[in-house]
């Protein structure tokens, strides 16, 4: 009987204790919302100690501006200030109205790309894969280099599609893979691509996790190993056209392409952002999007600020002008010239 | 004196020998209830979000009983399966989350008889769960998994009365996992890292009242319509982990209603007994 009495305790106990925690619930307050995210970044981004950045100080930075009267416009670009402290492209505060980015990490670099002469000089009667032209494809250099645009890893490549365009380079000496404004995507994509220029199992790099919410709480680095994949393989020469605008997705294509015995990179360095972003959400409804698992290289270094590339190459205003791109003239001759 | 109450003893054995023998004889029969339930769902998983996510929920439930080995009948084998799917949003309205889980118990009780109208059945239960919260608006962490496999005590208090010479049966039940296992990722890893590149490390994790709490409570009725038995009454289904600084929360409040039937699954007894069976409900 006195179990019977202790199960219905424990019984109406729990029955009671359904309800939604007070801070479960919508709330507006600028105050709420400023504390909300201020602790989801402290508790989860993974960058801190690596940027060297005292996140105590910067809510102490940005606390005195709250204001409960204030307007969610004014809010929202105080929140957007204290994220990008930060300096970090993954970090995105969503809200109904606006959208905010960080665009440090790659405005003050020269941009080494022009869309217009690639499009009007390189890929005439290029390929494409699917409906955009984010992905093309097409032989230069009468007919001797294959070449391949890939603009953004958000769209996707079928296994069958990569054949058939490696196929198409069938008699071509070598490769140009050009990722240049490739600001991300999955990493599903750009593993695909990157599968096909390989023989055999590589170290390409290691990703750790948050294990807590302090600061310094990871987890150890944990292998990335590339496979080749089993279809088509192309293991001539290959250069990975580079800019600074090549982040996340991109930046980590370019991290694992370095490690393969027959790549190199050209152009300029890249953007970074090789944090695996995570979403999250404030009492208001906004959703943020922050860096949680840093992606690091082969030597256990960071690349969260971008990948040096192996033959730095520039785009001078005035090739722009003469519609010549720079980066594929010179990937051209050395692929030519080492390949005789 | 002693004499005579020996002798009263022997015969009430005697008495109840024969009787105690037919109904060994008797088959047993399957008692099984297949509901639908609708009702209020509360989501909290603090790997998708920091809120707890409101909304309704819908169930399909199949459950079935069955006295199983020989002797008085004391021991009753009970299966429920049970599929739950909600849709829920956060505090503001704007995001969604779906979910979706199965779950499958085994339980086997011992029957206490109180009194020919009211029984309790205590036992012990295995519990399996799989499904998955999916938030519509997360762009790398989408999902959280949720596998469990769990031992717990299960309580059934049956009583049997009548209202205006119709019977009814009400039944109380609960549920409680005291210990098992479960799927528990380490707080910021990604389904990326665990199933793209293969890190599934430490994603196992014991569970019991330190790290976990778990409650089913079914109260129904069943009540006797023409040749068939409906089944109404209320699930309330709670389940609480906090493990490696992740937070799961889900509460779900159903209102159940089915049919039930009594049969025999295999065996010609029941043409010997035409429709006396040995129910482990009623």
């Amino acid at each position: 009987m006195a179990y019977f009495k202790v199960y219905l305790y424990l019984l109406i106990l729990c029955l009671l204790n359904q309800g939604c925690d007070m801070a479960d619930e919508y709330n507006t307050s600028p105050r709420k919302n400023f504390e909300a995210l201020w602790k989801i970044l402290d508790e989860n981004y993974c960058f801190f100690d690596y940027k060297g950045i005292d996140w105590n100080e910067v809510h102490d930075k940005y606390s005195p501006q709250i204001d409960e009267s204030m307007y969610e416009y004014k809010l929202f670009q105080i929140l957007s200030d204290m994220a990008n402290e930060l300096k970090d492209g993954h970090i995105n505060l969503n809200t109904p109205f606006l959208y905010s980015s960080y665009e440090n990490w790659y405005t003050e670099y020269p941009p080494n790309f022009s869309w217009g002469v690639l499009n009007s000089k390189y890929l005439v009667g290029a390929a494409r894969c699917g409906d955009y032209d984010e992905i093309r494809y097409t032989r230069l250099a009468g007919n001797q280099i294959g070449y391949i645009y890939y603009g953004s890893f958000r769209e996707s490549i079928l296994e069958t599609e990569l054949d058939s365009i490696l196929h198409s380079f069938e008699h071509c000496r070598a490769l140009i893979i050009d990722v240049r404004d490739n600001g991300g995507g999955s990493l599903t994509n750009s593993d695909r691509l990157a599968s096909r220029f390989l023989a055999e199992k590589t170290l390409c790099g290691y990703i750790q996790h948050k294990t807590g919410k302090g600061h310094p709480d990871f987890s150890h680095p944990y292998p990335i190993y590339l496979k080749p994949s089993h279809s088509t393989l192309w293991l001539k020469p290959v250069i990975v056209l580079t800019n600074r605008k090549c982040y996340s997705a991109a930046n980590n294509f370019v991290s694992k392409m370095r490690e393969l015995p027959n790549v190199r990179t050209l152009g300029g360095s890249t953007g970074g952002g090789s944090g695996f972003p995570f979403t999250s959400e404030l009492p208001n409804g906004w959703s943020i999007r922050f860096s949680t698992s840093p992606i690091l290289n082969v030597n256990m270094q960071h690349t969260e600020f971008g990948i040096e590339p192996d033959i730095a190459v520039t785009l001078p205003a005035e090739d722009i002008e003469n519609g010549r791109d720079t980066l594929i003239e010179t990937a051209i001759n050395l692929l030519l010239a080492e390949t005789e | 004196m002693k004499r005579i109450t020996g002798l009263l003893l022997l015969c009430l054995c005697l008495i109840r020998l024969p009787a105690q023998s037919i109904e060994e004889e008797l088959p047993k029969a399957m008692n099984e209830g297949t509901l639908l339930g609708a009702g209020t769902s509360h989501v909290k998983d603090t790997y998708l979000s920091p809120f707890n996510y409101s909304g309704w929920g819908i169930r399909i439930l199949n459950e079935r009983m069955k006295i199983i080995g020989q002797g008085r009948g004391n021991f009753s084998r009970q299966q429920i399966i049970n599929v739950d799917i909600t849709s829920t949003k956060n505090p503001a309205e704007n995001v969604n989350d779906f979910g979706a889980f199965m779950d499958y118990s085994l339980g086997y009780h011992y029957r206490l008889e109180a009194s020919p109208a009211f029984s309790i059945l205590t036992g012990a239960s295995t519990h399996l769960l799989g499904g998955f919260i999916y938030n519509t608006r997360n762009g790398n962490n989408p999902l959280s998994a949720k596998v469990d496999i769990d031992l717990g005590v299960s309580l059934i208090a049956l009583w049997k009365f009548r209202i205006n010479k119709l019977p009814l049966t009400l039944r109380y039940q609960g549920e409680l996992p005291f210990a098992g296992v479960f799927f528990s990722p380490e707080y910021g890893v990604s389904y990326y890292e665990m199933f793209n590149i293969g890190n599934l490390s430490d994603v196992v994790t014991f569970n019991s009242f330190h790290n976990k709490f778990a409650l089913k409570n079914y109260l129904t009725a069943d009540i006797p319509i023409h040749s068939s038995i409906l089944r109404l009454g209320y699930l309330n289904s709670l389940y609480y982990s906090d493990t490696k600084n992740i937070e799961t929360r889900i509460i779900s409040n159903s209102f159940i209603i089915g049919w039930v039937k009594e049969f025999i699954p295999l065996g010609s007894k029941r043409i010997k007994y035409k429709n006396k069976v040995r129910s482990s409900y009623y």
